[in-house]
Parts: C-alpha cells; structure tokens; sequence
C-alpha cells in the first residue's frame, strides 16, 4: 500500500510539473507571438500584399493558445492536486481542443513559410511598386522604399529586377531617367542623391547593388520558426502531459 | 565645282563601354567608351564631332550629310532610320581633356519631350539593334569618320506576369510538423474516446470500479480499537504462564 502511494505521489508530482512547463511555455508563447504581430521590422505591409497572411494568422492565433495554455495549466495543476475527476475531464477536453487549434497554427505558419519564396517577392513589388490606383497600394510602396533606405538594398534580387521586367514603376518613370528607383542609389545627408549620373550609369559605390530578399527572408524566417516549431515542441510536452493525466484520471476512484 | 574630299576614315572602332556598369545597357539608352586622342591628327579648335546612330540594317546606307544644315535630328530617327547627336567640341576628346569616361546615348529625356530642334540626345524608341560611329564635321563638311561599331542590342523587358512565384519543391518541415502532429492527435483523441468509452460502458454494466483503483479519493478508516487483554480472574493459577492446572471448579476462561 506504501509503495502505491509513493507511485501515485510521484505520479501527481510528475503531472503538476509537467503543468508548470506548460503554463511557463503558454507565457512564452503568447510573448513572442506578441513581437511578431507588433511588426518589429516593418514587413508587415508586404506579407499583407500577399492575400494569405497566414503566418499573421498563425501568430495571433499562438497569443491566445498561449493565454489558454497558462489558464488550463493552473485548472490541471489544481485538479491533479485534489483528485478531482470533473476538474480532469474537463482539463482533458480543453486541452485537446487547444491541442488542435495550436496544430493548425503550426502547420500554417510552417506552409505560408515554404511560400515567399524571391519570385513571389519579385512579382508583388514589379506589379505593385508606384502603382497609384488601387489606395492600398501606397503602403506596398512606403514598405518597400522604408525597406530599401534602411537596408541599403535595391530590388528583390538586385537592380536588375527593374530591368529586367516590366513594372507598374516603369509606367510612370521612363527608363532613360529611371532605370531604378531613386532610392536604390546611394543618398547624402539631405536625401539627395549623391552623384545622379552615376547612380543612373550603375556606377559602383553610387547605387545600392544587392537584392532586399535577405533582409526580408531574414525576420520572416525567424517568425515563421519561432511560431512553427516552438509550437511544435509544446505540441509533443502536452502529448506526453496529457496521457500521463489521462492514465492518472481513470485510475481516480468516484 | 569640286567634289568634296572623302573624309579620313580612321580605324577605330567605337564600343560599349567595357567598364562593370550595371546600367551601361537599358531599353533606351546604352553608354560608349569615350575615344580619347582618336580625332587629334585631323581636328581643328573649330571642328565638332559628331555621333551618328543608325539601326543597324541601315547603317550601310547611310550618307555623311555635307553640311551642319543637312544633319539628321533624332525626330527623323522612325523614318531616317538613323540620326545624328552629341555635337562636342574635339577638343574634349583630346588625350588630356577631362570628362567622365563614357558618353550615355539616350540620356536626354526633356529634349524628346520638349521637341527642340538643337541635337537631342533623347532615349532610344525601340530595342535596335543599332550601330554607332562617330564623324568630325568641320565648316566645310565632314573631315574624317570612325568604323561603325558592332551591333548594339538594347533590353527588353520581360512581362511580370512571366513570374512564377510557386517554391521549387515542397519543404520537407512542412511534411514532418504535419505527420507528427497529426499521429499525435490522433492518439490523443483515441486515447480520450477509448477512456470515456470505458467508463460509460462501466457505468451502464454496473460493474464495480473500484477493484482497480489505486487512489481513494479520500480515506475514509473505521477506527477500531485494539482489543485490550481481560484480567485473570483469581481462582485460576497458571504455574508455567497460559497453563492452568484445573481447581474442581468449572474452567473458567484465564
């Protein structure tokens, strides 16, 4: 009989720190997915462009998985604690439907990923660059010139991207005064170019030559991982909390 | 009245500059190496020299105008098939004279606009290809020509609808998170189905749960005393302890 109190004991104690972890990683959770949604590095407006953004969707959804995840980690902690098999079954099924709203969080986040690729990034900002019909075209625009001031960057893949395609840019801007936007060239102080021919000639050292996709892939990756698979490893902890609670749950007398 | 002299035919060969500009080729403009110390033998302080552009495949039917008042425009470029433009001093291309080392056809965009009638250095109307050369004019007409060049072949820009933005392969991170969740969750949910199956069938069976338990919720322990030894009454004398050698009297209990 002592020994099978020993074994229930350790098995409570196991469960409520498994429950701990948990309702640390659900504050975890919802603080990192509180940064991406808050759009640290202004790419916002281009994922938006992209009509899914689901790797948005997925981080708003990890906010509130993570806020369920620290409230069903005190409800379990108190209901392994005194036994109770209402408050267990009721943790279970709470739990198993945050399970799965979390897998649908991780697999978006990881798929929407796979899409932006440079090309996807290419066509938006050819078709999309200076175009001044549709209103919400204007903050494509403001992303991308804020994107390439601050990154020293040009184009998705280089300058060429403007030679090489036709653009909504180009309809506007004739090639001979502006075979790339003003602000792929290298600006003073003033905001001025600061040698206009040179920038036009593609002189090196007065335009910016690389592409903008690595300061884009760069955070996009990061949020897209940090979302995916840390998801996922909360994902496999509440698997394992979650059999051990069920195991302790049918062994609870009435 | 005498024929005019043929001009001097030199033997260089105008280029594309050979420099790494990105922009040394776009769809209207294209930038030539600056001949330096090619006219000095036959220029005079008042002699201009002169560019002549010509589609390619009319180039050998171009004739050298006799006089400035005979000189081609660029707005006859359609029909002429050929024109003639950058009217510079020879002395700026003197082996000494300073000036940037390429000369940019097509980079005039307001002369093309405003219709003037001076030489227009305006943007190139189509691709070409094209085939430069230049020719110092002097008040009595033409003094001496270069080579025509090589075929020069301007960009064309490509359709962004061309742009096939879908990822080369599929990411293997999607599959894994996907399969793994997926078996995850669905033991989960067995695991849950099968225990609450187990209990409704237990309960509708009436049969005793509590043979397996191995947790009373509470314990709940009838308190039963020890049983107390009775005293000896004393007609009995035990000599060795527990044995009682018998008086006439009926055995009473020791």
């Amino acid at each position: 009989m002592a020994k099978s109190d020993d074994c229930v004991h350790i098995l409570q104690g196991l469960l409520v720190f498994g429950n701990v972890v948990i309702g640390m990683c659900g504050i975890a959770l919802t603080a990192e997915c509180i940064y991406f949604v808050s759009n640290p590095h202004g790419l916002y407006p281009l994922l938006k462009a992209t009509e899914n953004s689901d790797i948005n969707a997925a981080a708003w959804i990890g906010i509130f998985v993570g806020l369920a995840l620290f409230a069903l980690s005190i409800l379990g902690i108190i209901g392994v604690i005194k036994a109770s098999r209402t408050l267990l079954l009721v943790y279970i099924i709470l739990m198993l439907i945050t399970f799965a709203f979390e897998m649908a969080s991780c697999i978006t986040a990881a798929a929407h990923r796979d899409s932006l690729t440079p090309e996807h990034f290419q066509k938006q900002m050819l078709e999309r660059y200076q175009k001044s019909e549709p209103a919400n075209n204007s903050e494509v625009t403001k992303a991308w010139d804020e994107l390439m001031l601050q990154n020293h960057c040009c184009g998705v893949k280089g300058p060429s991207d403007w030679q090489e395609y036709q653009s909504a840019f180009r309809l506007t801007h004739s090639d001979a005064d502006y075979p790339w936007p003003r602000t792929c060239c290298v600006l003073d102080a003033q905001g001025l170019p600061v040698s206009l021919d040179g920038c036009k000639l593609g002189v090196p050292g007065y335009y910016n030559s690389n592409g903008c996709y690595d300061a884009i892939s760069g955070p996009v990756n990061t949020h897209a991982w940090g979302v995916a698979w840390f998801g996922f490893a909360i994902l496999c902890w509440i698997f394992c909390v979650l059999l051990g609670t069920m195991f302790y749950w049918s062994g609870i007398e009435y | 009245l005498s024929l005019p002299t043929p001009p001097a035919r030199l033997p260089y060969v105008p280029q594309v500059s050979p420099m790494a500009l990105l922009g040394k080729v776009t769809a209207t403009t294209f930038a030539l190496e600056r001949p330096r110390g090619v006219f000095d033998s036959h220029a005079d302080a008042s002699d201009a020299v002169w560019l002549v552009v010509a589609f390619a495949n009319a180039s050998a039917a171009f004739r050298n105008p006799p006089s400035r008042a005979d000189v081609p425009p660029y707005k006859q470029l359609p029909t002429a098939r050929s024109y003639m433009t950058l009217e510079t001093p020879a002395a700026a291309y003197s082996c000494s004279a300073p000036g940037p080392p390429v000369l940019r056809v097509g980079s005039d965009t307001a002369c093309r606009d405003q219709g003037r009638q001076d030489p227009c250095n305006g943007p190139l109307p189509s691709p070409g290809p094209y085939r430069v050369k230049f020719l110092l004019m002097g008040c009595g007409g033409p003094k001496a020509e270069t080579r025509w060049s090589e075929p020069i072949l301007l960009r064309t820009a490509a359709s962004p609808s061309t742009i096939d933005p879908a990822p080369a392969r599929r990411g293997s991170a999607v599959v894994v998170i996907t399969s793994i969740l997926a078996s995850l969750g669905a033991v989960l949910a067995t695991a849950v189905l099968g225990a609450l199956g187990a209990e409704v069938w237990g309960s509708l069976c009436h049969r005793d749960l509590g043979t397996d338990a191995f947790l009373r919720r509470s314990y709940r322990t009838h308190h039963i005393p020890p049983a107390l030894p009775r005293p000896l009454p004393p007609g009995c004398r035990c000599s060795p302890p527990g044995l009682c050698h018998s008086a006439p009297q009926p055995p009473a209990p020791c």
